[in-house]
């Protein structure tokens, strides 16, 4: 019998979104197993368009799960005080124990720059951040900013790039970090779409990678796999099924407090220059 | 204490599951016919054994090996599924409570974690639950049994705290109250004894067969392992007074427990102080964490460097006693203050060794132990060698 427990309602910025369809994948797989429908509200069909506001009611369905930014911080805490059961993906509200899912980011970053550090023996780094105040990008730079202290790093503002999570952007931020002139041995991109396109940048501009320059990111896809990228592999869809158990954990009774957080794998190709042996001169 | 004969059949029968079990987890024997040879058990009560096991789903037969000296039919093959159960540690500490999801084979799927805040008593009793509700939520065999380490005095067999001061606990039992909630076996241990034997399981070499471990939070404990598998209570030494060490006149000579000149307000007063003598120090005013005091002093900065010597100092102090006393092959340093790296363990080595003679450390080693999920992770180690009597 179908739909016989109710809906999972969604809140996502975009569903057309890398990150936010593979998300609905897993939180998809998750209900149909467990007998819930789903109900998507995206406010947006793709990046460009700004959002509009929320039409989901939240007393409708059997809880919520709201997908990185979506909503606001006053709209979550709202609906947590009103009793609905919500989990919220890769996202956070500060000083609230509104549950949520996210990827290990300070793990993942202290992997990639261990590797750059003492693998690949790089000490010039470049970092390309994702959106401004969202949840993974502010864990994945603090945790960055707190291995370059560990490691003894110095990362001058100029080697501090801002990529938004779009290919794009991040790769007319490493055309310009190429233009100055700005010495660097390796880039760690918040996202690995990010990353493959600064690869493909750098070798536009004549720059060898990763003969020249070492080059990983965060979370992996078939797209970082072709491009041959050095990775923490998040699997996304995974993240998207935990938080649907987690939300379906609470509908049915369980009280959760706090975060879940999944492990992240290191996945060393050849984007970094220490794969099958290589060695790139200092 | 063994009451009827059922109690002792029961306890037979736990012991024989066991013996068999650690065999085929750790590769010793692989058929019925070897586990009976490396068990010294009868072959009817392996085959017994063995029936129950696969009927749990805990071990599966594989393919056939070799037919043995004796002729007749080549034997089936045992193998351990490590994945037919599921066991969540959780580790609460003053501040936080952490929590994996492990298989049995003490793989982590998922980690959970919640701030305490200001919790006391109840609270703490209720966030805990909602940690291992989230582990809960996220299971993806059947729950064996539950780990808790908790910074306190612990009387294990019984599953009571006797003592965490920092949440108002006394005598609380822990293990009875999580155990009629999820109906599950549940064991509970100091987060010092758990700390070292996960460094014992997973962080030293095999060589090792006795370690220290020194767990330094906002309590100094010692988690200690004896020849290769026996486990101390772990041992709060925080209270212990000692004359701070004197690398620098503007700190206080009047003696002081341990845990306060260890513990992190102790190091932002200090900090303050050293501020306003070294004005141009890199260490923040604000948000000063142990990874500022590493990048600083790794970077020359007098105010850091002095502070790093002074807490190097007072741990030089619980080395030398711990060498003394114990005379470990390995000695690890966990906890928060293991983010100040090696240049802090090299400098309390070399304190200690100007407190001792030279010979007395020269069989020691010293390792950092920098793990966020130590004390969880042997939370899944102590449930497992309970429950299945394995590791």
């Amino acid at each position: 019998m179908r739909n016989r427990r109710g809906s999972l309602g969604i809140i996502t910025n975009n569903r057309h979104g890398v990150f936010q369809a593979e998300v609905l994948q897993g939180i998809s797989e998750e209900a149909r197993q467990a007998g819930y429908e789903i109900a998507v509200d995206s406010l947006a069909e793709d990046d460009r368009t700004p959002a509009r506001a929320i039409a989901l009611d939240p007393a409708a369905v059997a809880g919520l799960l709201v997908i990185a930014n979506a909503a606001s911080d006053d709209y979550l805490r709202r609906v947590h005080a009103s009793g609905i059961p919500i989990s919220l993906v890769s996202h956070q509200v500060p000083g609230t124990p509104v549950p949520a899912v996210l990827s290990n980011n300070s793990q993942g970053i202290g992997e990639l720059v261990k590797h750059l550090v003492i693998r690949c023996k790089r000490h010039e780094l470049v970092y390309i951040g994702g959106v401004a105040g969202q949840t993974d990008a502010v864990q994945r730079e603090t945790a960055f900013q707190r291995e370059l202290m560990r490691y003894n790093l110095h990362v001058p503002p100029e080697r501090l790039l801002d990529g938004q999570f779009d290919p794009e952007i991040a790769a007319s931020a490493v055309k310009k970090l190429v233009r100055s002139g700005a010495p660097f041995d390796a880039v760690l991109a918040a996202d690995y779409l990010m990353a493959v396109s600064a690869i493909e940048e750098l070798r536009a501009s004549g720059i060898r990678v990763p003969q020249d320059v070492s080059v990983v990111g965060f979370g992996d896809a078939p797209k970082a796999e072709q491009a041959g990228l050095t990775t923490v592999a998040a699997d996304i869809t995974e993240l998207g099924r935990r938080a649907a158990r987690q939300l379906i954990g609470q509908i049915e009774g369980l009280e959760i407090g706090g975060v879940t957080v999944l492990s992240v794998e290191l996945r060393v190709r050849a984007s970094c220059g220490c794969h099958s042996g290589f060695h790139p001169q200092p | 204490m063994i009451r009827s004969g059922k109690a002792t059949r029961e306890q037979l029968r736990r012991h024989n599951r066991q013996l068999i079990l650690r065999a085929i987890y750790t590769g010793l024997a692989d058929s019925r016919a070897a586990l009976a040879q490396e068990t010294g058990l009868a072959k009817p009560t392996v085959s017994d054994v063995i029936s129950e096991l696969i009927a749990e789903g805990l071990i599966v037969e594989g393919g056939h090996g070799p037919v043995t000296d004796a002729g007749g039919k080549p034997p089936r093959l045992l193998e351990f599924v490590p994945d037919s159960r599921q066991v969540i540690g959780v580790s609460i500490k003053t501040d936080h409570v952490r929590g994996v999801l492990a298989n049995l084979n003490g793989q982590v799927s998922a980690e959970h974690y919640a701030e305490l805040g200001s919790a006391q008593g109840q609270d703490v009793i209720a966030l805990l639950q909602q940690v291992i509700n989230g582990l809960v939520a996220q299971l993806d065999a059947q729950l064996l049994c539950i780990g808790v380490g908790v910074s306190g005095n612990v009387n294990k067999e019984a599953g009571v705290v006797q003592h965490a001061p920092h949440f108002g606990w006394h005598n609380v039992p822990l293990a009875r109250i999580l155990s009629e909630r999820y109906a599950r076996p549940v064991y509970v241990a100091s987060s010092t004894e758990l700390a070292a034997m996960e460094q014992f399981m997973f962080g030293v070499p095999d060589t090792v067969q006795n370690l220290v471990t020194v767990l330094v939070n906002n309590r100094v404990g010692i988690g200690i392992v004896f020849e290769g598998g026996s486990y101390h209570n772990g041992s709060d030494i925080g209270c212990m007074q000692i004359i701070p060490w004197n690398p620098d006149p503007s700190i206080p000579q009047s003696a002081a427990g341990l845990e306060y000149l260890l513990g992190w307000s102790y190091i932002e007063q200090r900090a303050a102080v050293l501020r306003q003598r070294f004005p141009a120090t890199r260490l923040p005013a604000r948000e000063l964490n142990y990874l500022h005091i590493r990048h600083a002093a790794a970077n020359g900065d007098p105010a850091a460097l002095l502070l790093q010597q002074e807490l190097a100092g007072h741990l030089g102090y619980v080395f030398a006693w711990v060498v003394t006393l114990l005379r470990p092959d390995h000695v690890s340093l966990a906890g928060r203050i293991a983010n100040l790296g090696e240049p802090l363990l090299t400098l309390a080595v070399a304190r200690a060794r100007e407190l001792l003679h030279e010979n007395a450390m020269e069989q020691v080693t010293f390792s950092l132990a920098e793990s966020f999920n130590l004390v969880a992770v042997g939370a899944v180690a102590y449930t497992l060698q309970k429950e299945l009597g394995l590791v």
